[in-house]
């Protein structure tokens, strides 16, 4: 683990950390409470309120859990997309979206030059972080992601777009550090799918992340890994979130082949799933990454954000995720 | 030259007005217990006869149902067979859509047509012709899971498997009325060493075809280096997506089309409206070389990538300069 790094930034975690990737389901009450401002039914800060109740709840319920590496959950959240473009200005927010079976997002649209003009996360963060002692991390969503899942009617090509948006998203990466925030997970799920850019990924996340006083997470999912493995370790960051427990994605051959010199996230349990792992289960995939990446370089976490599964499905995968590690660290040698 | 207008497969089910959120409503109270299956049914059949009905005011001569009751275009069919099973999500192309992967377990085996009696109601409710879909067997191949160890590593013999098991579906949408069946083979634009293999498995359809025409479509890619062999297969259409490169332009200069193309020139997957100079340039260019006495002009792949009211701007977008561009001397 890039141990000496994270010390050097005041943080001490346990041997296999514990973490999720970072979307937890909304409870109903805030379900109700986005339906209700919806339907402009209630106004903006009764809405609010219940996203912090929300938020709240998380954190405390992370925190007694036993996670080390807390998230806000992201409750304040539509998608993972469209809440930047939201506050960014160079967006409009276009119609619906298919993304899968019957689900749905505001898919946006870039009609001008893509500028930060003010901070988008950091209330959050600091709203989540001062309620708990334990470390929380940025969430934001990487430049090439965005670029690739909005529209394009402004810009001349793709790298103009990914280079645009980068060194404006670098202004809330500065703004999460100002604001003390030491672990910052910049999710580029887009990268996996177009393998003749992964050079410009790699290029617009340099742009994010250089230079800045920070651990740095990215998580990669549901794509073609044989086709950018082992290109994807030359992102510039210190740890790569990937899914292991996806049944039907096995990364394991490719991380043999080349094993990764950064720290690995493993995705233990799948978020796909309704049914929760046995701790046998999820201690068996630990042991298979184990048997390629040396212990002090893997941290745990589900297969990607829970925000898909029921407040109990969530709840229990990550408990279980937990359990594993916290019996490793007890017997570190079974 | 007459241009034909068409649809290119699937249509946004679902849009931002009230009346166009039916369907994802009523797949929700499915979900939890409060429709039947009929009442799912009857909302899918509603919004397929609506979908129809937006196309055909919006000047398309050749229809399709958009798709509205796949689940993607990977797994809907595949999976109806027997010893094909839906696995875990997986990203589509380059897109952020999500299909499932089929799990093969054995011998792919047709038992009954899935599509049929789509094709039969979107006849009964559409004044245009009707376009049947179909993903082709080599992408479906490509795109699945593979347990059964008779198919372990071989892409050919899966494809073949399921060449003849969507045979009889090619002949039960054809004997529904489908006037053209579009089958869509965009994994050939990766794989362009297996063109060969697309072909044995269109051979197959064309033998049970019937009175309808076969369109191969490719998507998602460039598809210049294999324009020459597309003219080689046993359909009678060649539907392409233009917006990749200028190469496929300049080999059908060279090359010409004795085959009807499907001129996939509107971008489907952009919500800029597309420039009325490029779209006559591109026709200046390609059609006095086809010989046929028509194309197709359509959006470059399924217009379900776009929210539904730019889907219907495209539409009508290509209806508007398809009439401008003839009555300005064009071919």
């Amino acid at each position: 683990m890039s141990r000496e790094h994270l010390t050097k930034l005041g943080i001490t975690l346990p041997e296999f950390p514990v973490t999720s990737v970072g979307s937890f389901p909304k409870p109903s009450y805030l379900k109700k409470a986005r339906e209700d401002y919806s339907a402009q039914r209630i106004d903006q800060e009764a809405l609010e309120r219940e996203e912090e109740r929300a938020t709240q709840f998380w954190i405390e319920w992370q925190d007694q859990a036993g996670v080390d590496v807390l998230v806000d959950g992201e409750m304040y959240r539509g998608d993972m997309v469209t809440f930047f473009a939201e506050t960014m200005r160079g967006f409009e927010i276009g119609g619906l979206i298919r993304s899968n079976g019957n689900r749905y997002y505001h898919k946006p649209i870039i009609t001008s030059a893509v500028e930060w003009v003010q901070p988008i996360t950091i209330e959050w963060f600091r709203f989540a972080q001062s309620l708990t002692e334990k470390p929380v991390k940025g969430m934001l969503t990487g430049p090439y992601t965005v670029m690739d899942w909005s529209f394009n009617e402004h810009y001349e090509n793709r790298r103009d777009t990914t280079i645009g948006l980068a060194k404006e998203i670098r202004k809330e990466v500065e703004a999460l550090v100002e604001a003390g925030c030491r672990i910052i997970q910049i999710d580029e799920p887009a990268i996996s799918v177009r393998p003749e850019e992964m050079p410009l990924a790699v290029e617009a996340m340099q742009i994010c992340t250089e230079g800045l006083d920070a651990y740095f997470i990215s998580h990669v999912c549901v794509g073609s890994f044989d086709q950018i493995y082992p290109q994807l370790l030359e992102l510039p960051v210190h740890n790569l979130d990937l899914e292991l427990s996806n049944p039907d994605v096995d990364i394991m051959p490719l991380l043999q082949a080349n094993v990764p010199q950064k720290d690995i996230s493993c995705g233990l349990v799948d978020v796909h799933s309704r049914e929760v792992e046995s701790q046998d289960e999820v201690d068996a995939r630990l042991s298979k990454a184990l048997e390629i990446i040396p212990q002090d370089r893997i941290w745990v976490d589900p297969d990607c954000g829970l925000k898909t599964r029921t407040v109990e499905e969530a709840q229990a995968k990550l408990e279980v995720v937990v359990a594993a590690a916290h019996a490793r660290r007890e017997s570190p040698s079974e | 030259m007459r241009l034909v207008l068409t649809n290119n497969g699937s249509y946004p089910r679902v849009g931002d007005r009230p009346q166009e959120r039916k369907l994802r409503v009523a797949h929700t109270k499915f979900a939890e217990g409060r429709i039947s299956e009929r009442d799912l049914k009857d909302t899918e059949n509603w919004v397929s006869s609506e979908v129809i009905r937006e196309q055909i005011a919006a000047g398309i001569e050749l229809v399709t149902d958009g798709m509205v009751r796949w689940h993607d275009p990977v797994s809907h069919v595949a999976v109806s067979l027997e010893n094909v099973r839906a696995g875990g999500l997986r990203r589509y192309f380059d897109s952020n859509f999500l299909y499932r992967q089929p799990i093969v377990e054995g011998e792919p085996r047709w038992v009954k047509s899935l599509l049929a009696d789509d094709i039969a109601f979107s006849v009964k409710n559409s004044t245009r012709f009707v376009k049947g879909m179909l993903t082709g067997p080599y992408t479906t191949a490509r795109m699945s899971i593979v347990n059964a160890p008779e198919y372990k590593d071989d892409i050919p013999k899966l494809t073949m498997a399921f060449a003849e098991a969507f045979a009889n579906e090619i002949e039960a949408m054809a004997q529904a009325g489908a006037k053209v069946i579009q089958i869509d083979e965009p994994m050939v634009l990766r794989h362009p060493g297996d063109v060969g293999l697309v072909r044995e498995a269109l051979a197959l359809f064309a033998e049970k075809k019937g009175k309808a025409e076969l369109a191969l479509c490719t998507y998602f890619g460039d598809a210049a280096k294999l324009y020459g062999d597309f003219q080689d297969m046993p359909v009678e259409i060649i539907s392409l997506d233009f917006t990749y490169s200028e190469d496929l332009i300049s080999n059908i200069e060279m090359v010409g089309s004795s085959k009807v193309l499907g001129l996939g020139i509107f971008n489907a997957r952009n919500t800029r409206m597309d420039s009325k100079d490029e779209i006559f340039h591109f026709l200046d260019r390609v059609l006095p070389r086809v010989s046929t006495d028509y194309c197709y002009l359509n959006p470059s792949c399924g217009l379900e990538f776009l929210p539904r009211d730019r889907a219907r701007k495209k539409l009508e977008l290509m209806t508007s300069l398809r009439y401008r561009y003839l009555h300005a001397g064009g071919q």
